[in-house]
């Protein structure tokens, strides 16, 4: 099924030579177990894994684990992706969770951002890479967005394909942060790891079966509605301002939705939220059996779980199966598959935002959805008849062969992470001006990866070893998809897009059912390869210093072919504080001092960089990107949108040092961890506006530098441990801090996409106007040599806003915004409390956000009406939910919403607000019966828990939730609540 | 261990064939070592300058906005951004004008043009079936795309940068070059780019011998500029420039050739259907660029009709822009046009340039190519041609070269010829005034919608001289756009133009 497409012929050698060696190795070994069995093999309880942490390889547990709650309690959220249920478990993991919509995907970022972030795509830069069992998962490629006219949704299914795990199947979870971890998973880790373990197959001889089950539901949220009197109250004090006779000027025409009180659809009872929010219903199952002995064993399970949203019926449904099987048939070779195999269904929101931006398309929009139920069902049935297929099928896969004779080891693995997409859409004509339209989309993410590790691990003497690593890994990596949308089908019966299917026909392949002008088709393929070399030696003294040298030698398709190749080392040192001073002190535990210093590569996400200058069919307008050509035939031009792209592009890498110490103390189960890390991204290339004289609106230059710098810290222990009683409780907490500290060129500032960088300032900085209220009249304008005070060079006229004049110039231009605020929080982390008393316990966790700022954008688009209003705007869309009573109007000044100076524009310190806040996103009460039940669960445990998910919000926002502004830290409204869920479940093993 | 090493040595083997496994070519750009290989690569780069110029047209319904939008003749209901243009508050903080005073997208075509005169004639030695003679006609036509880019520009900013070779080393920061020294270069380059071209593609004219890129006639017609699309902005050029001799000379050109080009006078009921004169392609749209349904080119946006069109036309409240009543009784106040004229009971007598006049919203649908050319209200997809210039454009733009020389005969016969052809009755001083008048009246009717009607107030007052308000303007250079202040940003040597400071 993923061999769609040929690999190539490297690949296929690669295999043909790791036959060879494994014939060779066979025959090698038959004459060692010949001669010396049992003089040095062992059997091995557990199947080796190459180790990614030279503290692993010597003493294993001098790294703490970074999250600290187990996985067995993050399974008790019933979340369904990764990203969720990650979400304040790590210090220095920050997750974004934009929208409560169920299943779209969340952003991650492992100790901030290293690159600025101006679009959808951007974002994409700046996840971290995820590892489940030793397969680096391939993400999805923001590629389609350049035939895409709006940056809402990429088209597809856009599911989140981190719900590919079953949490109840997952061992551990660990986030890699630093250069001592992440330096052997390459330039794809630059921004982080998470390493996910799942479990282990039973391995005494038994069958082992467990049953995980919840259920619960998402509640409908109780919201304020309005309807047209209240807008049209709002509007006219604005008019009663501004407006001698209700009109602002002769052409001016009051929207007619407003001006009849007499129609009960707008100024009727608005009671449309009993038919958009709803109350959902999660629920999940997951069942596992295992078995085998230490020589040969498996596992098998199966879970489906659903999680729903408060909305539009929204819900996200997965089903998972894994397979996992172990053999040891000789004492020296190991075999390990395991298959992953994961199918996401989706039922997406029904916004109208989405879908103009979908069908690239936005009809009139004089008369809003109406705030009245019957109105609104009336919509809801039309809709109801669309269909929207949406989902998702991964697969990942991992062979590996495993050869040991005493310290000499080799492995050879070959995985295969697959994940397909399908997005078959069809909307009614009653729903939009008697046009329907269908679109179906397929799209494949794939990755192979081939990799050798050779170990020797050589015991220098009593006291020292030192192990040898030398691996060699091939990855191919291929994106593609294939898209069509058609406009206007014949009728609402035929709901796809059908071909003519008779060669003999003249219209062969040409669609029937809808026009052929109308029918627009998209095909885009992208590859990546990437090979890496690296050796490792790690040298271990009397198990209290370690010190370890990582060598790596990258090479990456992506980069132009006089760079292609980047060589980057990393050091790792350790020291064992406990066997060194404090061997016989039984307080501790353990105590570690860690420090690692390092460089990765930093790969190129699209692969017209390794071109150098290019041609391209960017040709395309404001609303119409898609043109292909001129006058029915191909054009190629250099690319004058995404930018000028030279020779002498060098690779970015990143620089990280890190230290840390950890302890644990015997008694109070008290746990410290604190890393302090500095992460100094370089030679980043961003794409500077220049060269407008020739036609471009940017160059990708190399040679921005960011510096992420913070403090990690986690500690936890038992509060009271009195008898029966046990109050345990711990934190993590990530401080983090952004800097821009080199721009290409040298220069010292550059305005990109109405975003100021500013080397020095933070690269998450809002660009804003500074407010200090209104001019009450025309006289209290200043005026320097008879020339007013103006905006861009209009002037300024009573009832517009009084902008700080920055430079004292008397003119508000781009100079006189400053940079304020950012939206990556400076501080997030997490506040657990576990109660136990008895067989129950109590856990409640708190998530925080601190020093954080977002724009209220919503506001500034309902104040701004003027300009808003059928405007053809795709941002000023009117959802139902205009009907809602969001945010605090008394907040705002009463400007002149027709200037033409714009003074609701989002970009002022007005609509800045402090976009701090305190969660508690989950309290969890259980009850273990397995004393109780102990001797007919045979060793086995059950568990019984009831869940509440995000109980409350303490926040000075004005707006909804704090959380869900966008990937540039604006709120827009449109996104919909995170839901406040109750959930009852139990766990099953015996 | 020697077997341990025996195998490795094996394995290691294997790896060297991995370095080629990061050479791909890219299947989303062509890089520059398989670009300017065949003549398939020409045609698509000189397309590609067609495009981008149709882009920098389009964008934002910019030819309109420009040329239209600015006389500030048209009423606006609703969007705040045309009502600033058309209120000449040209510096108003907003997306769209902030787009409008930005040249970028004209420089992307002056660059593709000077790209493709440097580049295309690698492609001669590379591909046998390119030979000189199609070299010559192919980059003929790209200087001709690129004089027609200053010269738009030169009408929309004044001075601006003048740049005639792609310099991919250093690109070269420029200062603004004084617009008469600009037009000056763009008369020269129109002139030594005539020879080259020809009357029309596929037809054996000496210029362009056999199928040009081996497609037929059809194909380019319409399509492509020609001898005679030179001709006509070499006489608007020379008419901005107030050098109405030259006008004349220019004009004469197409007058006597315009029949062998295969140009014709457009009927009123073609100019007016949705599937007439504005719809597809053919020669006697003389200069312009076609958005053909057939090749799927049909847009939602980047046509005149998005601005115009409302209910009861297509299925929209209210239109961008729309003239009024009383403006429309004023410009069409003759009995019998064909376009547009009323009954004594102030009933219209014909729909073909408005429709709904006596409504809210007089909708101006003189072009309306909805989808592929019908009367389908519901879904708002537009096909109409971008015309620069049509054979009744240079007749009347003869005609006032004319009139202004004093060659009143000549004059009146050209724009008697235009109101025959819309049912009015020859011009007489007595009833339609003034000459001059007259023929600018006359443009205004027929190039309606056209984006003409800026630049020709604009001559018209530099003609006539007796609006003040006006006169300051153009004295001022209040006529000119402000530039965008991105690109000030990245350009020292410029500097914002005076009125707009």
């Amino acid at each position: 099924m993923y061999m769609k497409e040929k690999f190539p012929y490297t690949c296929n050698i690669g295999v043909l030579v790791v036959s060879i060696l494994l014939s060779q190795i066979q025959l090698f070994g038959h004459n060692r177990t010949g001669n010396h069995v049992g003089a040095f093999v062992t059997v091995q309880d557990t199947v080796p894994q190459l180790l990614d942490s030279v503290f692993e390889l010597n003493f294993k547990n001098i790294r703490p684990s970074s999250v600290h709650k187990s996985a067995a309690d993050i399974a008790l959220y019933g979340y369904a992706t990764i990203p969720q249920s990650l979400k304040g478990e790590a210090a220095g993991l920050y997750v974004t969770e934009h929208s409560g919509e169920p299943g779209t995907p969340n952003y991650m970022f492992v100790r901030g951002i290293s690159t600025p972030i101006f679009s959808h795509k951007d974002v994409y830069l700046n996840q971290p890479l995820v590892v489940l069992d030793g397969i680096p998962l391939i993400s999805p490629h923001p590629f389609s967005y350049a035939i895409q006219a709006y940056d809402i949704d990429r088209i597809g299914p856009e599911n989140n394909l981190l719900s590919n795990i079953e949490i109840d199947n997952i061992a551990s979870i660990e986030v890699l942060k630093d250069p001592a971890t992440i330096a052997v998973y390459g330039p794809m880790a630059a921004n982080g790891v998470i390493k996910i373990t799942s479990k282990k197959s039973a391995k005494n001889d038994k069958k082992r079966i467990g049953v995980n089950s919840f259920i619960g539901m998402s509640q409908r949220p109780h919201v304020n509605t309005i309807n047209g009197s209240f807008e049209n109250r709002f509007r006219q004090q604005f008019y009663d301002l501004y407006t001698t006779n209700g009109r602002y000027d002769e052409d001016e025409s009051y929207p007619i939705y407003l001006s009849d009180s007499l129609n009960s659809r707008y100024y009727g009872p608005s009671n449309w939220s009993d038919s958009y929010y709803n109350n959902g219903m999660n629920y999940g199952i997951n069942a596992a059996i295992s078995g085998g002995g230490s020589r040969s064993n498996f596992q098998f399970s199966l879970g489906h779980l659903q999680n729903a949203g408060i909305a539009e019926d929204t819900k996200f449904r997965k089903y998972g199966a894994r397979f996992q099987l172990d053999l040891q048939p000789l004492k020296w070779l190991f075999f390990h598959t395991s298959i992953n195999g994961t199918r996401l269904a989706r039922d997406r929101n029904k916004n109208l935002r989405n879908r103009y931006a979908m069908m690239s398309y936005i009809p009139d929009l004089s008369a809003p959805l109406a705030p009245n139920r019957e109105a609104y069902d009336a919509y809801r049935n039309e809709y109801n008849k669309s269909f929207d297929d949406n989902y998702s099928n991964i697969l990942e896969g991992n062979m590996m062969v495993n050869i040991q004779f005493s310290s000499f080891k080799l492995q050879s693995r070959l995985m295969v992470d697959y994940n397909e997409g399908f997005r078959d859409l069809f909307y009614p004509s009653t729903l939009m001006e008697n046009n329907n339209f269908a679109s179906n989309y397929y799209g494949y993410n794939q990755r192979l990866i081939f990799d050798n590790v050779a170990s020797f691990d050589w015991r220098l003497n009593k006291h020292s070893n030192l192990q040898l690593d030398a691996a060699n890994i091939l990855q191919w990596d291929q994106h593609k998809y294939n898209y069509a949308y058609a406009y206007k089908g014949v009728n609402d019966f035929i709901k796809i897009n059908l071909l003519e299917s008779d060669p003999n026909n003249g219209n062969y392949l040409n669609p029937t059912a809808f026009p052929r002008q109308l029918v627009f088709k998209f095909l885009d393929r992208t590859r990546h390869n990437l090979v890496s070399f690296y050796g490792r030696g790690t040298y271990n003294l009397l198990d209290k210093y370690t010190a370890s040298v990582l060598l790596r030698y990258d090479g990456s398709s992506n980069a132009q072919p006089t760079s292609r190749w980047l060589f980057t080392p990393s050091v790792a040192l350790g020291w064992n504080i406990k066997n060194e001073f404090l061997q016989d002190n039984p307080l501790y535990e353990s105590f570690k001092i860690r420090a690692s210093a390092g460089r990765l590569g930093i790969l190129n996400i699209y692969d017209h960089i390794a071109q150098g200058p290019n041609y391209t069919a960017q040709i395309g307008y404001t609303g119409n990107v898609i043109v292909p050509g001129y006058n029915g035939m191909a054009a190629l031009v250099r690319p004058y949108a995404d930018g000028w792209i030279g020779y002498d592009m060098p690779w970015a890498y990143t620089d990280q040092v890190n230290v840390g110490l950890d302890f644990q103390l015997s008694k109070r189960n008290i746990y410290f961890s604190l890393d302090a890390y500095v992460k100094h991204n370089k030679n980043q290339a961003l794409t500077m506006p220049a060269y407008a004289e020739y036609g471009y609106e940017y160059t990708l230059e190399p040679g921005m530098d960011v510096r992420n710098t913070g403090v990690e810290l986690a500690l936890g222990g038992d509060f009271i441990s009195a008898g029966q009683f046990r109050w345990n409780s711990g934190i993590n907490v990530g401080f983090n801090n952004n800097r821009l500290t080199a721009l290409p060129g040298g220069r010292e500032e550059v305005i990109v996409q109405n975003r100021m960088l500013k080397v020095g300032e933070r690269i998450d900085a809002f660009w804003i106007l500074e407010n200090e209220g209104i001019y009450q009249s025309d006289a209290d304008i200043p005026e320097v040599d008879g020339i007013k005070m103006n905006y861009n060079g209009t002037a300024f006229k009573a009832g517009d806003p009084i902008w700080r004049d920055q430079n004292g110039d008397n003119r508000i231009t781009a100079q006189d915004r400053v940079l304020r605020g950012n939206y990556i929080p400076k501080v997030a982390g997490s506040w657990q409390h576990n109660f136990f008393y008895r067989n129950f316990d109590l856990k409640l966790n708190f998530y925080f956000n601190l020093g954080r700022e977002i724009i209220n954008q919503e506001m500034s688009r309902r104040f701004d009406f003027i300009n808003n209003e059928n405007s053809g705007n795709i941002n000023a869309v009117k959802e139902i939910t205009y009907w809602e009573k969001r945010g605090d109007y008394a907040k705002y000044p009463l400007y002149n919403p027709w200037s033409t100076v714009n003074a609701y524009q989002a970009n002022q310190d007005l609509f800045l607000e402090n976009g701090s806040f305190l969660k508690l996103r989950q309290v969890s009460l259980g009850y273990d019966f397995s004393n109780i039940l102990a001797s007919s669960l045979d060793g086995g445990k059950l568990y019984a828990y009831v869940t509440a998910n995000n109980l409350f919000t303490v926040s000075n926002y004005s707006g909804r939730d704090p959380e869900i502004a966008n990937y540039l830290g604006y709120d827009e409204g449109y996104n919909m609540l995170i839901p406040r869920t109750f959930l009852m479940g139990f766990k099953l093993n015996f | 261990m020697k077997k341990i090493l025996y195998v490795f040595v094996l394995f290691s083997l294997s790896l060297v064939g991995c370095s080629k496994m990061l050479d791909i070519d890219s299947t989303r750009v062509v890089s520059e070592e398989h670009m300017w290989e065949k003549m398939e690569d020409t045609r698509a780069a000189l397309l590609g300058v067609y495009a981008l110029t149709k882009s920098a047209l389009v964008d934002r319904n910019a030819f309109w906005v420009y040329g239209e939008v600015r006389s500030g003749e048209y009423s606006v209901p609703v969007r705040r951004d045309l009502m600033a243009i058309a209120a000449n508050q040209l510096t108003a903080n907003d997306e769209t004008l902030e787009a409008l005073r930005n040249w970028r997208r004209w420089y992307a075509v002056i660059n593709a043009a000077n790209v493709f005169i440097e580049r295309a004639p690698e492609v001669l030695v590379k591909d046998d079936r390119y030979n000189e003679a199609n070299l010559r006609v192919d980059v003929a036509q790209a200087r001709l795309l690129r004089a027609f880019a200053y010269f738009y520009m030169t009408r929309i900013w004044g001075d601006v940068p003048l740049i005639t070779a792609s310099s991919e080393s250093t690109f070269a920061a420029k200062p603004r070059e004084e617009q008469e020294k600009i037009m000056a270069w763009v008369e020269q380059e129109l002139l030594a780019a005539i020879p080259d071209l020809p009357l029309r593609y596929s037809v054996n004219e000496p210029e362009q011998l056999g199928n040009y890129y081996n497609e037929a006639p059809s194909r380019w017609d319409g399509a492509l500029a020609t001898k005679i699309a030179a001709y006509a902005v070499l006489a608007h050029l020379a008419a901005w420039q107030e050098n109405y001799p030259d006008v004349a000379a220019y004009t004469a050109y197409i007058m006597d050739n315009y029949g062998r080009a295969n140009i014709s006078y457009v009927a009123t009921n073609s100019l007016t259907s949705p599937n007439g004169f504005f719809f597809d392609k053919h020669s006697s749209q003389m200069f312009s660029f076609p958005g053909v349904w057939a090749h799927l080119e049909g847009a939602f946006t980047g046509h005149i009709e998005e601005l115009t069109l409302a209910a009861p036309v297509v299925n929209k409240s209210a239109p961008d822009i729309y003239l009024n009543k009383e403006r429309i009784i004023n410009i069409f106040n003759e009995p019998k046009d064909q376009r547009f004229s009323i009954d004594t009971l102030g009933n219209p007598l014909n729909e073909g340039y408005f429709r709904n006049f006596n409504g809210r919203y007089p909708i101006f649908s003189k072009i309306k190519c909805i989808q592929g050319g019908n009367t389908d209200p519901y879904f708002q997809i537009f096909s109409s041609a971008l015309v620069f210039s049509r054979l009744e454009d240079i007749t009347l733009l003869r005609a006032e070269a004319l009139a202004v020389l004093g060659e009143e005969a000549g004059a009146t016969d050209l724009l008697n010829r235009i109101r025959e052809n819309r049912g009015l009755i020859d011009y007489s001083r007595e009833t339609n005034g003034d000459l001059v008048d007259a023929i600018f009246r006359e443009r205004h009717r027929e190039l309606m919608g056209e984006g003409h009607r800026w630049y020709d107030l604009v001559r018209y007052h530099k003609i006539k001289n007796n609006d003040p308000t006006f006169v300051r303007l153009i004295r001022e250079g209040g006529i000119y756009w402000p530039i965008s202040e991105l690109v000030l940003q990245n350009n020292n040597l410029l500097e914002q133009n005076n009125y707009w400071k």
